[in-house]
């Protein structure tokens, strides 16, 4: 498997405060790679790191198997981003400023340009100044993805647009992901991730917590068992990885780590299994375990049953 | 607000209109903003006074030593135009000749103060979106511009009173300095009037300072056209009122009104003005732009120069009306010195006649002025980078150097468009003045070869912002220096060592003085280095 973004114990300060904290960030080639964490974990100075608009201190980053900094320019023609917050000029046209960013790598194909533009329900002639959050997002989305780039690094690229537009953009990512190109997706909606990543990574102040495929990371979380037995169950406190056991309508509820699974569930077959309930945790369970300090809701946890 | 009105304001729609509400916490909140800036120009005017009333009082203690200034600036019609008329310099006294130096320049710098906080707290936040923030709460339609009316009232009342008690400090008598004070709060009061309502005329930050910058041009202009020639023109200028209060020369204590109906008027005019526009929209009309980009928009260069386009046009069109101007009334500088003695002490020691004299002082008052222009083109890096509008072009496959190269080459070549217009302009003007063509040629090269020392100051610009990003402000400091060093340095008899520093004090007078070629030379090869040194900084540091 070849790589398109490796960063091995990057760390960048500023002044005191260390915005990434030995980071280690690898994204396939040919994958979409969801990229998470909460406000503030160092999502954007990691994608502006990539750019070459940040150094580093220390720590090792390659990107296309170039230096960020050093090789910026030669890795820039075949790469893509698209801002978060997109600020643009204020008194040039979207038109402008798409035709603008397209040749500076070299020209743009008109009729792809003119074809996402129309997608995505952009009014090219509109000065700048006057577009809504929205709008400038849609310039940034229409002028990154009419290139052909290689990798698109977007940083919450949709957090402005409408439902419409958000399966637009769905759409169109799963079109760069069949021509095979790389993703790095940085986003707060989870439905999205959920339906367009290969994989994820979670980082916290700094530091990746979390790394691999939805499933992989399900595993290092806990699942939710109800089961109804023949036989009491007995021993099953004494059994690794299993927490929050209680009895309800004659089910055992409780849950259990990941990895312990199995052992789980050969234990649970020694007492008649007449029937079984898993919940795998959602991804938003998964976030909120890994967002907050290690704080997953009972209840939440519990509820589907 | 009394229980009664908030009562009011709830039962909806039969409430009275509050346009001021919610004015006190806006103005805490301005002042909150401003703790910096408000008594950064405070203190800098006063002190600006101070300092320079004090070297003045210093230099010119004797009466024979006030009659040579007189006698020097009398003749000379470049003296008048940049300084103004010079009253009560017929019988002069140390009052009449620190008014003479310094009145019209201080009645400028609180013009700007006025213009840049008021822009600021007004139409720069609105197009920021910040203002949306404070105008959704129960605030009143006209609340902040009315709060950065007063903020700003109370600002100029304080550089007035600063003014006149440094003056009166100095030991000049005490009603010239009252006079002095008053003329300048009255200035501050109409420019903030101006920029009001420029605010609403423009729709972005920048427009409506240019806007209210234009006016206080035009009225410096006007002004200085009829301190040479016209007399009757400077009553037009609220500038040429300020200065008619002939301070420490019999006081004319009526032309306080006319400042005060003007900026009166602009008040009430930016209030009838705000009433018909939306949020955020400017009185003048937004066109579509077109949905395809020129050829021009294909490299970092084309897109510095599209950004900056306007503003170099408007410099460009300022400073060549001014020199068209002072070109014509270049006759005016023979006439007002046929006094022999005076044109003795004139004509410098080479060749050059009194014209060349003249001329030589506006190719240095303009190419200060495209100095600005110099400065504010090349800090458009810092601004593009703060505002993270860089990344988006630094995230195509464009190196910084290349970037950064886009905004120097913007800023020389554009001030040597503004020099070489300037320079024709004032040329043909001086032409049909003295009805003799040949002046055309020598005067555009005069001016041209200002360029390297407003290529210092680019330098000076892309240094600060190469290593220095956050202190790149610094660099309308070194304007400021070269200004004053300029316009001033003989008058105020400043050191020849600090004059040096100046890249403009060893451009060759031309057309007075014979061209040299090293100072040229060395001067260019000194930009070229600190914009070299700059953009290996802007290569090195982390961009944001």
């Amino acid at each position: 498997m070849s790589v398109a973004i490796s960063l091995r114990n990057v760390v960048k300060t500023f002044g005191s405060s260390r915005a990434l904290d030995g980071l280690d960030l690898e994204v396939a080639t040919g994958e979409v790679h969801a990229y998470l964490g909460p406000n503030g974990a160092g999502k954007t100075v990691t994608i502006r790191t990539l750019l070459g608009l940040l150094r580093p201190d220390s720590g090792e980053a390659r990107l296309l198997d170039g230096d960020p900094w050093r090789d910026a320019v030669e890795l820039h023609r075949r790469i893509a981003y698209v801002p978060g917050d997109v600020n643009l000029w204020p008194s040039l046209s979207g038109g402008e400023i798409i035709d603008m960013l397209g040749r500076f790598r070299g020209g743009i194909d008109p009729r792809r340009r003119d074809e996402l533009m129309d997608r995505l329900e952009l009014d090219p002639r509109k000065k700048s100044r006057t577009y809504s959050k929205g709008n400038r997002q849609k310039v940034a989305l229409v002028a990154g993805l009419a290139s052909d780039a290689e990798l698109l690094i977007l940083d919450e690229p949709t957090s402005g647009l409408d439902p419409l537009m958000e399966t637009v953009f769905q759409q169109l990512i799963f079109e760069v992901k069949e021509q095979g190109r790389t993703v790095l997706l940085s986003s707060h909606i989870l439905a999205e991730v959920e339906k367009l990543c290969d994989r994820v990574t979670i980082i916290r102040q700094g530091r990746a917590v979390q790394t691999g495929t939805l499933d992989d990371l399900r595993v290092k979380t806990r699942t939710s068992i109800s089961v109804a037995t023949a036989r009491p169950v007995e021993g099953l406190d004494a059994l690794a990885g299993v927490h929050g056991i209680r009895t309800e309508d004659q089910r055992l509820h409780f849950e259990v780590d990941g990895d312990n699974l199995e052992a789980v569930i050969t234990h649970l077959g020694g007492f008649g299994v007449r029937s079984l309930v898993s919940q795998p945790p959602t991804l938003e369970e998964l976030f909120l375990r890994e967002y907050g300090d290690d704080v997953v809701p009972d209840d939440a946890a519990a509820s589907p049953a | 607000m009394s229980t009664r009105t908030t009562l009011e304001a709830r039962n909806g729609p039969s409430a009275q209109p509050q346009p001021v509400a919610g004015l006190g916490t806006l103005i805490r909140l301005i002042i909150r903003r401003d703790r910096v800036h408000g008594p950064a120009w405070v203190l800098g005017i006063v002190l600006l006074v101070l300092v320079g009333a004090a070297s003045t009082i210093g230099l010119y203690n004797t009466a024979e030593q006030l009659q040579n200034y007189a006698d020097l600036t009398s003749g000379q019609a470049a003296i008048k135009a940049i300084l103004g008329p010079g009253y009560g310099l017929e019988n002069p006294t140390q009052g009449a000749v620190v008014m003479d130096e310094m009145a019209l320049i201080t009645f400028i710098v609180i013009a700007l103060m006025s213009i840049f906080l008021m822009v600021r707290h007004t139409r720069a936040d609105e197009e920021s979106g910040r203002a949306e923030l404070v105008r959704a709460a129960p605030v009143g339609r006209l609340a902040m511009l009315v709060a950065a009316s007063i903020w700003l009232t109370v600002l100029n009342v304080l550089v007035a009173v600063g003014n006149a008690v440094s003056m009166v400090a100095l030991g000049l008598p005490a009603e010239g300095s009252l006079a002095f004070g008053v003329a300048g709060l009255g200035v501050g009061l109409v420019f903030m009037g101006v920029a009001a309502v420029a605010a609403q005329l423009a729709s972005g930050g920048r427009a409506a300072t240019a806007i209210a910058g234009a006016a206080l041009g035009i009225s410096y202009l006007i002004r200085a056209v009829g301190d040479v020639g016209w007399g009757w023109l400077s009553w037009l200028s609220p500038l040429g009122w300020a200065i008619g209060i002939r301070a420490y020369a019999d006081e004319r204590w009526w032309v306080v009104l006319p400042l005060l109906a003007l900026a009166l008027a602009m008040g009430a005019l930016a209030v009838a003005l705000s009433a018909r526009r939306d949020f955020d929209a400017g009185i003048l009309p937004q066109r579509p732009g077109p949905a395809r980009a020129s050829g021009l928009l294909s490299t970092p260069l084309g897109l510095v120069f599209r950004l900056q386009r306007a503003s170099l046009i408007g410099w460009t069109v300022g400073i060549a009306i001014m020199g068209l101007v002072m070109g014509l009334i270049a006759d005016e500088a023979q006439t007002l010195a046929e006094n022999d003695s005076v044109a003795e002490l004139l004509t410098p020691a080479a060749t050059g006649s009194l014209t060349d004299a003249y001329l030589a002082t506006m190719a240095v008052m303009l190419a200060l002025a495209a100095g600005g222009f110099a400065v504010s083109a090349a800090l458009r890096l810092r601004s593009e980078e703060s505002a993270v509008r860089a990344d988006p072009v630094l995230a195509g496959p464009i190196g910084r150097v290349r970037w950064a190269a886009g905004y120097v080459l913007v800023a020389v070549g554009g001030s040597a468009v503004i020099l070489v217009v300037a320079g024709l302009l004032t040329g043909l003007g001086t032409a049909v003045s003295l009805n003799d063509i040949s002046e055309v040629l020598p005067v555009t090269g005069a001016f041209l070869a200002q360029l390297p020392a407003v290529f210092v100051l680019i330098g000076v610009t892309v240094a600060l912002m190469g290593w220095v990003p956050r202190w790149s402000a610094i660099a309308w400091a070194a304007l400021a220096f070269v200004v004053i060093v300029g316009l001033l340095g003989d008058l105020l008899q400043i050191p020849h060592w600090v004059r040096s520093i100046s890249p403009f004090d060893h451009i060759p007078l031309l057309p007075a003085e014979p061209m040299q070629w090293l100072p040229i030379v060395v001067l260019t090869a000194i930009g070229a280095f600190l914009a070299g040194i700059g953009l290996v900084g802007i290569r090195r540091r982390d961009i944001g």
